[in-house]
């Protein structure tokens, strides 16, 4: 598979250094190959001598003719030809081709017409095994014409598929010539194993298109180990991953659609391979002078492709929209109105790197990209619940200890080394030693001091993540950006993942232990001792005893806590010294071979288990190989995606082969210099932010406005939902409470520690609802949607009237509008959270009435009764007292409260005031309305109004009952506008 | 991303296919004989209720009541004879017991997941939970397939909901009411009733406003998606909040008083109320949460005093409100648990109360093309599993579905391109719609 990697990236360097130099050729359609050759020939000898040495073992043997040709019957119907196919080579695929290992046909897990084959192939010994069932009769050896994967895909009437070939056509005798010859699983007797393809040449690799409805034909010469190629293109299954832009039939033959670019993917064998398409927008070659000039390494790249496909790019963003979109994107937070002036006033002609500067080392960058990593990881409360003795604390010690890491800039490749080898104990740290310190860590709520732990063992015990498959799909999600989880029943459909690699891969999760009863052996006798110290008796189990130690560690008493280890069961030791003993080993290593067949890394070598007490090791040494063609991909895309709202490849967690990425070049380019500054996030961050690609407008032009994944301009997008509940605080709070939310001083939706699918009324009730509704990631299932940036009814309902967000807005502490009433002297809006709140207002579901309390109140009586002579009970009847005497209290207040409602006058409806204060109140000068005006652009869309907007403002504030009336209604209307909600 | 341009109008085969290799009376097989003998009715209810009885209520002291059992198995409570002869439920559920031609029990139904979010997953979907992958509720599908586009919200919660818009997306998550309502009271929900001292003439004016203010995007709007959504969502939050109806339908207190007397004033009571009004104002998916059921000690008296007699009351109002009303017969209802209880009961504590049991629950279903007062499978002596042919909660929500004219095998993609079977094991239970 690495080759066709290093092929693909060999030709498409060629084929830009083409576009650089050789602008003026204008054939229809361009296959690289072409025009590789003619600038062979223009450049110099050296270049040519360099390709023909090349290319010249591909011409001096040509390739196997294709099997179409091979076996093309002759006038009477028949082929002549005597080979046999090969099971593997031709027919599997033949029969993939022909769809019937799709999902509707017999790749579907019940199978179809009681014959099932694995869905999209690959599985070649049940496949085989499958059509050569007896009972089924889809292949007969002995009577070959009769086996009904002959007479059935002829036949539209018999078979429910429909016809899948003709009598007489190239397939029909492909399949009859192996039935033939005995319908041999491999032409080569001796090797039961599968053949190994090397690579898949695909040509051309990458197409330009000029108009529509044009076409191209690709070719696929397979690569085979035993040193044999041949010409598969008839045995290929074809796809496009943009109908719209490309089409391909089953032929391999392209057909260009709209402008733009997309891919076309060949797959073959385990090979996929992805084929460029693009049409030009506009005319290519106008970006020249630009991208000579371009300052930096990724604007080139990025401008180079748009000049591919003839798109001009967007011009710069100005000041106010360049502020608010990086505030928003690197700290997670809304500037506020000082900020906002300071920099548009700044005249530094640098004050854009310094203010990337700047964010980068404000805590709202690690607050923010924290939780980026916990969405990423996976915190998640829920699944936390049965580990620890203090569950709660376990997802606030997530969030600590990668915000510790995040703050201090630590490498990625270290935070991740501590996630992924994470053990529960530090190196020679005894039992008593880690359950002492994870006390202390658990008694101080803050949870801070777990960032001093050097691992991060949570990460291994959420409990949808308890079998070797499930972390190894999440593993592979986390920290490869790869969708493993296809090849967990069947040939990934979209990349080379087979079962069988699946299955190796999982097996370096295997001795992962982490759950609430998980000590290692060794420490059992001191757990047992604890708690036997700790006076808990032996029958506590579960919950039960869960419950227990979180009150006793509440005294700051030290529990036993349960442990994080990896232990694979022993493979036998080989070296025995008897004969005998050696026989009997060698079975029981056979046996626990085959128990532990092989764990291989994604795409890369075996580990032999036997040798390693803890298989993570390898995995994360294989993490940070220079080579790993997933590790640092996958972060610098999901950042990139990020701060662009589509990834170089998008989605951004499916770096899959057909899932090209638009601009590979640049991608590598990240990758590598990532990698090279030591996987240096700030370096990152940094690089991106200040090319002119970020920096570009949001407004479009002709030939970009269609443009949304080669970011020649910057995309609207929403705000993510922890960013949107945060900025509507800022925009609505008085200056000094704004500000003390923008320094994190207070609680911030991006410092919520976990999240989790439920809705729940917790600590942090009041900012979950909001947070749900605007799809904050629920960190459950192993995909970056987990988090949802897409509109909903309910979020525009919620901004426009939310009790939450017009309480924020009207507060009298701390509104800005309170503080504009303020200064101003004008009459404050009176609302009913000023007059006593009718109770079902707010809490309907949790007002009591004077049963309840009577009821507690007798249960809580009867219990007294009970426990009077119990002993040890002393603390519990406390506690029952002292519930019992706050309930006769409510009961009380409850009973005053009906008799003093009975005589007075029923509750109206709240009234809104400031409608019947007096009309006469002052009006507000020019000047201070057109301040207070400018203000709220500034503190909501972090730019000043324009002429237009400051005179409709202005007049609302003049017509309106009261000034501050008017402001209020000013103030609603920008943040409900689309540009508040919206990054641009 | 489509891989295979094959092999089209499979679909419909699928169907076939899935059948013939179930087995008991509970199949497809059986199904497509009894429809083709014109025995099953095809749905057409239009919208939904979906009860539940979040802990997980016990069977055996319920709808499936076993008075022969052995003692510290058949529990406290006797039996009573139901409006149809020969079925007997819980003597504390006489309401139930007079309207059960009403609705269906189902029993024996059986599953193997016994924490509660799985199995309140699993019975909210129809689907067992994967890691890797989160399906969507009923209500949402519901308001995807058929959208309601008027100044109405397509899906509550009462007060909120086990059921997720999965990978639909959030556009097709419910507006969680948040509270219940109280009887005779005017009831405020969350975004729906105009917050703190605002009134129409405010909203318009600030309507009005936003319209001269929100210009920015002037020049792209019509060309992005985001944009053009967000405008939509403005216009219907907008018709929604100023709507007459929507804030009438919510408001309990306006039912007429005769109607509103059968329903108790107990919350859950009175949220059935609502869930009838939401109905009947055009609410396409109410769906509707009552815990408590969890009742690992002192099951019987909790039962008794406090959880039956609601359920009761509530239940049975609701299916003769919505009949009173001509709504029963577009309303799929189904009301459910996440697990049933252990047959035996516990003696932990002094009174005594019964764990998760996922292999024996009951389930009961209503309203639409179903054919009320029959029980549908059966448990064995002591209630520990199905006597025959298990029912899972996928035959459930299969049948749910096409009581909705929803195809159960109908395909969904999730984001990543993967297709999705809406119910992946479940067949049709024939016998309801018979």
């Amino acid at each position: 598979m690495s080759k066709i990697g290093i092929l693909s990236t060999v030709t498409i360097t060629m084929h830009t250094t083409k576009i650089t130099t050789n602008t003026t050729m204008h054939t229809t359609i361009r296959t690289t190959k072409k025009s590789v050759f003619v600038l062979a020939l223009k450049q110099s000898f050296l270049a040519i001598a360099l390709l023909l040495g090349c290319l010249m073992p591909v011409l001096a043997e040509a390739p196997l003719a294709s099997l179409e040709a091979r076996f093309k019957p002759n006038a009477q119907g028949i082929a002549e030809t005597t080979e046999v196919p090969d099971f593997q080579r031709h027919v599997s695929p033949l029969l993939g081709r022909m769809g019937c290992n799709g999902r509707a046909c017999h790749g579907s897990f019940q199978g179809q017409g009681g014959f099932t084959l694995s869905l999209f192939g690959y599985d070649f010994d049940s496949d085989h095994k499958a059509l050569l069932d007896q009972d089924a009769g889809r292949v007969d050896t002995k009577d070959p014409l009769v086996s009904l994967i002959l007479t059935k895909p002829v036949d539209a009437d018999l078979h429910e598929g429909g016809q899948r070939f003709k009598k007489d056509g190239w397939e029909y005798w492909v399949l009859r010539k192996w039935i033939e010859a005995g319908a041999p699983k491999s032409t080569n007797a001796a090797k039961s194993e599968n053949q190994k393809l090397v690579r898949l040449d695909v040509s051309p690799l990458e197409i330009q298109f000029e108009s529509r409805d044009k076409n191209q034909n690709l070719r696929a010469i397979a690569f085979w180990e035993d040193g044999t190629k041949e010409d598969v293109t008839s045995l290929c299954r074809f796809s496009s991953n943009d109908t719209s832009i490309a089409n391909i039939d089953e032929k391999g033959n392209v057909t260009s659609g709209e402008v733009g670019d997309t891919h076309v993917v060949v797959s073959y064998d385990s090979a996929v391979v992805p084929v460029s398409v693009m049409r030009p927008v506009g005319v290519p070659g106008q970006l020249r002078q630009q991208i000579a000039n371009s300052k930096t390494e990724i604007d080139r790249l990025v401008l180079r492709k748009l000049d591919k496909l003839g798109i001009l790019p967007s011009g710069n963003a100005t000041d106010a929209e360049f502020f608010r979109r990086v505030s928003l994107d690197v700290a997670g937070t809304l500037p506020t109105s000082d900020q906002v002036r300071q920099f548009l006033d700044d005249s530094t002609p640098d004050k854009r790197s310094k203010m990337i500067e700047t964010l980068l080392a404000s805590p709202g960058y690690a607050a923010w990209w924290t939780t980026f990593l916990c969405d990423m990881t996976g915190n998640n409360d829920d699944q936390l619940r049965n580990f620890s003795p203090l569950a709660q604390n376990s997802s606030q010690h997530w969030y600590q200890w990668i915000y510790a890491r995040v703050a201090a800039n630590v490498p990625y490749d270290k935070i991740v080394e501590g996630i992924v080898t994470a053990v529960s104990r530090e190196p020679d740290e005894s039992y008593a030693e880690y359950c002492e310190k994870m006390t202390e860590i658990n008694v101080d709520k803050t949870g801070k001091s777990y960032a001093d732990r050097s691992g991060l063992m949570y990460y291994w015990a959420r409990t949808n993540q308890r079998t070797a498959e499930e972390r190894a799909i999440s593993f592979a999600y986390a920290f490869c950006g790869v969708r493993i989880q296809c090849a967990q029943c069947h040939k990934h459909p979209f990349d080379q993942w087979s079962k069988q690699d699946f299955d190796q891969f999982e097996r370096l999760f295997d001795g992962v232990t982490a759950n609430q009863n998980s000590y290692m052996p060794e420490s059992k006798e001191d757990v047992d001792k604890m708690l036997t110290d700790l006076g808990l008796v032996k029958s506590l189990k579960g919950n039960d005893l869960r419950k227990k130690l979180e009150e006793v560690i509440r005294d700051g008493k030290t529990v036993p806590f349960p442990e994080m280890y990896v232990r694979l069961s022993k493979i036998p030791d080989s070296k025995a010294k008897d004969k005998k003993d050696k026989e009997k080993n060698a079975k029981k290593i056979a046996a626990a071979q085959k128990k532990y067949p092989v764990a291989r890394l994604l795409g890369a070598e075996f580990v032999d288990l036997s040798t390693v007490s803890d298989p993570r090791v390898p995995l994360m040494e294989w993490l940070r190989r220079k080579d790993n063609p997933y590790f640092a991909k996958a972060i610098v895309n999901r950042v990139w995606a990020h701060y662009f709202q589509v990834g170089i490849v998008n989605p951004a967690d499916d770096l899959n082969l057909a899932n090209a990425p638009s601009n590979a070049e640049l991608l590598d380019y990240l990758a590598s210099g990532f990698i090279e500054t030591g996987y240096d996030l700030k370096w990152l961050h940094r690089t991106i932010l200040n090319t002119e690609t970020y920096q570009r407008s949001w407004t479009t032009n002709q030939t970009n406005q269609l443009d949304r994944r080669n970011f020649s301009h910057s995309l609207l997008r929403r705000l993510p939902a922890e960013t949107a509940y945060d900025a509507l605080r800022i925009a609505l709070s008085n200056d000094k409470e704004a500000q003390s939310i923008c320094a994190l001083e207070s609680d911030r939706a991006m410092t919520m520690p976990g999240a989790s699918a439920q809705n729940k009324n917790g600590k942090n009730g009041a900012s979950n609802y909001a947070l749900t509704v605007f799809g904050r990631s629920i960190r459950e299932s192993n995909c970056d949607c987990d988090k949802s940036s897409d509109p909903s009814l309910l979020q525009t309902v919620f901004i426009r009237n939310d009790s939450d967000v017009l309480k924020a807005m009207n507060d009298p502490k701390f509104s800005w509008l309170a503080q504009v009433a303020k200064e101003h002297n004008l009459t404050p809006i009176r609302t009913n959270s000023d007059t006593p709140e009718p109770k079902q207002m707010q809490k309907a579901s949790v007002s009591r009435t004077s049963e309840d309390y009577d009821r507690d109140i007798r249960k809580y009586r009867k219990q007294l009764q009970m426990l009077e002579n119990k002993e040890g009970s002393e603390k519990t009847i406390r506690d029952v007292k002292s519930r019992l005497a706050l309930a006769e209290k409510r009961l009380q207040e409850l009973t005053l409260a009906k008799d003093k409602s009975s005589n007075s006058e029923p509750q109206s409806e709240p009234v809104y005031l400031s409608n019947l204060s007096s009309k006469s109140e002052v009006r507000l000068s020019d000047e201070v309305s057109t301040k207070i005006v400018e203000e709220i652009y500034l503190r909501t869309l972090s730019r000043k109004p324009t002429s237009v907007e400051m005179e409709t403002s202005q007049k609302a504030i003049a017509v309106a009952e009261t000034p501050l009336n008017g402001i209020s209604d000013v103030l609603w209307a920008v943040i409900n506008t689309k540009e508040f909600i919206l990054n641009h | 991303m489509s891989i295979h341009n094959y092999c089209d109008g499979m679909k419909r085969r699928d169907f076939i296919r899935v059948g013939s290799l179930a087995t008991g009376s509970f199949t497809l097989a059986n199904y497509l004989r009894m429809a083709e003998a014109g025995q099953v009715k095809d749905g057409n209810a239009t919208s939904g209720i979906f009860i539940d009885l979040s802990g997980g209520p016990s069977h055996l002291d319920t709808f499936d009541p076993k008075p022969e059992a052995p003692e510290g198995i058949r529990g406290d409570f006797k039996t009573i004879p139901t409006c149809v002869s020969g079925i007997q439920i819980s003597e504390h559920l006489p309401k139930m017991a007079k309207n059960l031609d009403k609705y269906v029990i189902l029993r024996g139904v059986s599953h193997t997941l016994a924490a509660h979010n799985l199995g309140s997953e699993y019975v909210n979907t129809g689907s067992r939970p994967l890691a890797s992958l989160e399906y969507p509720g009923y209500g949402a599908v519901l308001c995807k397939e058929r959208p309601v586009d008027s100044d109405i919200p397509a899906f509550v919660a009462i007060p909120n909901s086990g059921q997720r818009s999965g990978f639909l997306g959030i556009q097709y998550a419910p507006l969680n009411t948040g509270a219940s309502p109280q009887a005779g009271k005017p009831f405020n929900v969350r975004g729906i009733s105009l917050g703190a001292g605002v009134t129409v003439e405010q909203l318009d004016r600030r309507q009005n406003l936003l319209k001269d203010l929100d210009h920015t995007f002037a020049s792209m709007e019509n060309r992005d998606q985001l944009l053009t959504g967000l405008d939509r969502f403005s216009d219907k939050a907008y018709s929604m909040l100023t709507s007459e109806r929507a804030r009438y339908a919510f408001d309990v207190s306006k039912e007429d008083a005769t109607f509103a007397a059968q329903f108790g004033t107990d919350s859950f009571e009175q949220s059935c109320l609502l869930a009838v009004r939401l109905i009947e104002s055009g609410v396409r998916f109410v769906s509707l949460r009552v815990g408590g059921w969890d009742n690992h000690t002192d099951i019987f008296n909790n039962l008794s005093t406090k959880l039956l007699p609601k359920l009761d009351g509530g239940v049975s109002a609701l299916l003769m409100g919505l009949e009173q009303k001509g709504l029963l017969s577009s309303t799929s209802v189904m009301v459910t648990g996440e697990f049933g209880r252990t047959p035996k009961v516990n003696t932990r504590a002094t009174l005594g109360g019964r764990d998760h049991y996922p292999r024996c629950m009951f389930m009961l279903m209503a309203g639409g093309k179903i054919r009320g007062g029959q029980v549908i499978g059966q448990s064995d002596e002591t209630a520990s599993g199905p006597a025959n042919d298990a029912i899972t909660p996928s035959d459930a929500a299969a049948s749910f579905y096409h009581n909705l004219g929803i195809d159960p095998k109908q395909e969904f993609q999730t984001e990543t391109g993967r297709p999705i079977m809406l119910v992946r094991d479940g067949n049709i239970i024939p016998q309801l719609f018979a």
